[in-house]
């Protein structure tokens, strides 16, 4: 088998130096399998494991000792023939080309044999020592299968190991097995086979010849509950009620309890009761200066909520706590230090301050929106629903030149659009990538701008929120469909396998929250620091004045806003939930600044911003710098367009 | 192989006048219809006679009245599209020009002699090939030839 692997790839050139120096162990085989789950069990790794083909798109390391010998282990993408159509397939393909030493540990799924064979046999055109791992036995008892394990093994020449790696039952079989990695030793035709027009159709004829002497099926299959819960998930109208059943839970956990019930929680008894006012004390302490801070009247209703107006009260109090603003002594002349300390009070818990502003956005509201999301959307896609989402989405994304597995993507975007950025490596042409990347940075707020994009419009009022919503997706569509007629070329054929349902893991889908979340706040929060500080200095130096004035034209003008605004879009570059921040604080602030018209509008030009600056920078990398340079060069003056738009045209709407 | 394909590609037309069977492709008249393409009614090469193709609504229909009565397994080749949700069949070949169209489906299984088990048709076709469930469009579907068992 030829391997038509192209030579560049960042991310398996980075680690090949170390390559020499121990023995290696490369996790290959089909999507979906358990390699992940495997590597995991070796080296005690955590990465993510998924029940859908294309979890892992980027190779995984890790060691693991088998006999007192350290051994490098690899995780790679699933792939289905070792000729790459995607960019995942691709990183496995050069892995494999360039650990020319490494043993194969080929995972296969014990009820999918004839796909695993099929791959063993290209495989062994490579002539390396190889061992095959059935793994997934406790579905394939499930399903009434049998495997002659002793001899397949016979017939490979090569170890066989069946395991259930979700259970950890043979993994110590395979470490053992190690040692007897064989290259395999194949007949060279299957008896009787006739000749075959292609490679592939011959390496299946020979894999079906092996399962006929090795695989038998005992017991009549019965439908079980998740069958049938995965065949009503893809029918046009159950399909569609499992769908709305799933959003609204996904609503009434995120947007309920996380954004409602958790986020006042953390807002206002965590932070507006204990750190903020226990960090103003300190630095007052620490840096005095003649000043007294106002107090304010805290009021918190713990409840559980069961519709957007209404929930049982659980805990109700009011307490009075010490705000971030305050009024210097009467009397007092501030010297030169003094003036020091005052700046740097002002910086730590002053209105703009890192702690009371920074730190309190970033985890008290971001910080519970996020988790409740990750939550819901790991236990989505342990089930294996996401998958079948995309069956019934497929016809509406045909409409924007991609299909239905570009849905995956778009879902993840919400979780993190810098992460699903990484994931439009499972599509198949550039075309679908650039498309899918676009409506991403576009039109797919992360699920914490979301939720502070939703809070701030809800504020202003519904009807906002309603007219809101319904432009994104229309700007999506119109968008998508516009950029496939320009990009031209094929969208490529929907073929997706769709993974079984299975009952998700609780420890793996805690396990997975937390790395995202730690992923996540790790490009957060550094992010909103650096913000509040940008800010914080140029309102010091009197700077943010002269940029209003320069930003005249597009804001006042165009935009109709007032000049102070200005700072908004300035911080919305970074994050455009930070830009929707300030501009709250415009809207409902002392000053009043904003009507809700005008916060309808700029609200509809921040949410069109590219969602962070990260992401920014992964595209550069996954799709080069200049497409990177092309979107930015369309989203940022079409969001100021959309939005001028809302502002000359909202008025007919009544909005 | 190629031959057979053309005999047993379905698209067969049976003019109501003369008699004659055609395909619908060798239509040749052409009419000042203002519907243009969209007009349903073919003519027929033979006693160029216009009639109108069934159309989807009959279909409908005569599966209706046709409900009780089970298919006798006939051993014509057919579209996998042509098959109702829930029938078994065995794949015959792959009518597809493109070779990476049918090495992507070869991948998962499908190949001449698998069996198939055809879920569900819409939205999108979804078959089972052994314990693979793959979703594909109606295009792929159309040109996976399969036989009834
Ligand atoms: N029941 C059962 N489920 C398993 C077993 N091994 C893995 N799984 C499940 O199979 C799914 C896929 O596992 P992964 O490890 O992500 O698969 P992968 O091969 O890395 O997949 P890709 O990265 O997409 O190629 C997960 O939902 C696992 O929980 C097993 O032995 N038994
Ligand atoms: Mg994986
Ligand atoms: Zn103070
Ligand atoms: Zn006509």
């Amino acid at each position: 088998m030829p391997m038509p692997c192209h030579e560049n790839n960042a991310v398996s050139t980075a680690g090949r130096k170390t390559a020499t120096t121990q023995p290696m162990l490369v996790l290959v085989g089909n999507p979906n399998v358990g390699k992940s789950v495997l590597f995991n069990k070796l080296t005690g790794k955590f990465v993510i494991i998924s029940n859908y083909p294309g979890t892992t798109v980027e190779i995984a390391r890790g060691g693991t000792f088998i006999d007192d010998k350290e051994f490098t282990v690899l995780d790679t993408p699933g792939v289905n023939e070792f000729a790459p159509r995607t960019e995942d397939a691709r990183v496995t393909c050069d892995v494999l080309r360039d650990y020319p030493e490494a043993t194969v540990v080929q995972v296969a799924d014990a009820k999918n044999l004839r796909r695993a064979l099929l791959l063993t046999l290209q495989l062994a055109e490579l002539r390396r020592p190889m061992v095959l791992v059935l793994n997934l036995m406790d579905e394939l008892d499930k399903c009434g299968g049998r495997i002659d394990v002793r001899k397949l093994s016979e017939i490979l020449g090569v170890p066989v190991v069946p395991t259930i790696a979700i259970a950890g039952t043979g993994v110590h079989l395979l470490q053992q097995a190690i040692g007897r990695a064989r290259i395999p030793s194949l007949p060279s035709d299957a008896p009787g086979s006739r000749p075959c027009p292609t490679e592939i159709e011959a390496q299946l004829a020979r894999a079906n010849a092996i399962l006929a002497q090795v695989y038998t099926i005992t017991q009549p299959r019965h439908a079980s509950f998740a069958q049938k819960l995965g065949w009503w998930a893809t029918h046009p109208i159950k399909g569609l009620a499992l769908a709305a059943l799933v959003l609204y839970f996904t609503f009434w956990f995120v947007g309920l309890l996380g954004a409602g019930t958790a986020v006042g929680f953390f807002e206002k008894v965590v932070f507006g009761r204990y750190i903020n006012p226990w960090a103003i004390q300190v630095v007052d302490i620490v840096l005095p200066f003649p000043h007294t801070h106002d107090t304010q009247e805290s009021h918190y209703n713990l409840e559980i909520p069961l519709s957007p107006t209404y929930g049982i009260s659980i805990w109700e109090n009011t307490q009075i706590v010490s705000a971030p603003t305050y009024s210097l002594a009467p009397s007092a002349t501030l010297g030169g230090w003094t003036q020091v300390r005052r700046l740097a009070h002002d910086f730590l818990v002053g209105e703009y301050g890192v702690i009371t502003m920074a730190l309190s956005y970033s985890l008290a509201i971001v910080l519970p929106i996020v988790t409740t999301f990750f939550l819901v959307f790991s236990v989505l896609e342990d089930s294996g629903y996401l998958s079948r989402l995309a069956v019934m989405l497929n016809r509406l994304f045909r409409g924007m030149g991609l299909n239905g597995k570009a849905v995956l993507p778009m879902v993840l975007g919400l979780g993190c659009d810098t992460m699903a950025t990484m994931t439009t490596r499972i599509l198949e042409t550039r075309k679908e990538r650039v498309i899918t990347t676009l409506l991403l940075a576009l039109a797919v707020p992360c699920s914490a701008q979301l939720g502070v994009l939703m809070a701030m419009m809800a504020s202003i009022s519904i009807r906002a929120v309603v007219f809101w919503i319904i432009l994104m997706v229309l700007i999506s569509f119109i968008i998508g469909w516009l950029a496939a007629k320009l990009y031209g070329g094929e969208t490529s054929d929907f073929i997706l396998e769709l993974p079984p349902m299975r009952q998700p893991h609780l420890g793996n889908v805690v396990a997975k929250t937390f790395a995202r979340l730690e992923w996540y706040l790790k490009e957060v929060i550094p992010l909103f620091v650096l913000g509040t500080m940008v800010l914080f200095i140029l309102d010091k130096l009197r700077v943010l004045d002269k940029i209003a004035r320069f930003g005249e034209p597009l804001v006042t003008g165009w935009l109709g806003l007032p000049r102070e605004t200005a700072s908004a879009f300035l911080i919305g570059f970074l994050r455009r939930d930070y830009g929707a921040v300030f501009l709250l604080d415009a809207a409902t602030g002392p000053k009043h600044l904003l009507t809700p018209h005008q916060v309808l509008v700029a609200m509809v030009t921040l949410t069109l911003f590219m969602p962070c600056i990260a992401t920014l920078f992964m595209i550069s990398r996954e799709l080069g710098k200049k497409t990177a340079f092309w979107i930015t060069m369309f989203i940022f003056p079409f969001a100021f367009f959309v939005g001028g738009l809302v502002n000359h045209l909202g008025g007919l709407f009544g909005i | 192989m190629e031959s057979k394909l053309k005999v047993s590609a379905p698209q067969f037309l049976h003019c109501p006048l003369c008699g004659f069977e055609f395909e619908k492709q060798e239509t040749p008249c052409q009419h000042g219809c203002p519907l243009g393409r969209f007009c349903k009614l073919v003519c027929c090469p033979n006693c160029r006679y216009e009639f109108p193709e069934k159309t989807q609504g009959l279909n409908v229909l005569q599966r209706l009245f046709h409900r009780g009565r089970k298919p006798a397994p006939d051993r014509t080749l057919l579209g996998l599209h042509e098959l109702e949700e829930g029938e078994h069949s065995e794949l015959v070949c792959l009518n597809s020009s493109r070779a990476s169209r049918r090495n992507a489906l070869a991948v998962y299984g499908l190949t001449p002699g698998s069996r198939l088990i055809l879920q569900q048709k819409r939205p999108t076709f979804v078959v089972r090939v052994g314990e693979t469930e793959l979703a594909l469009e109606i295009e792929i579907a159309r040109e996976i030839l399969v036989r009834r068992v």
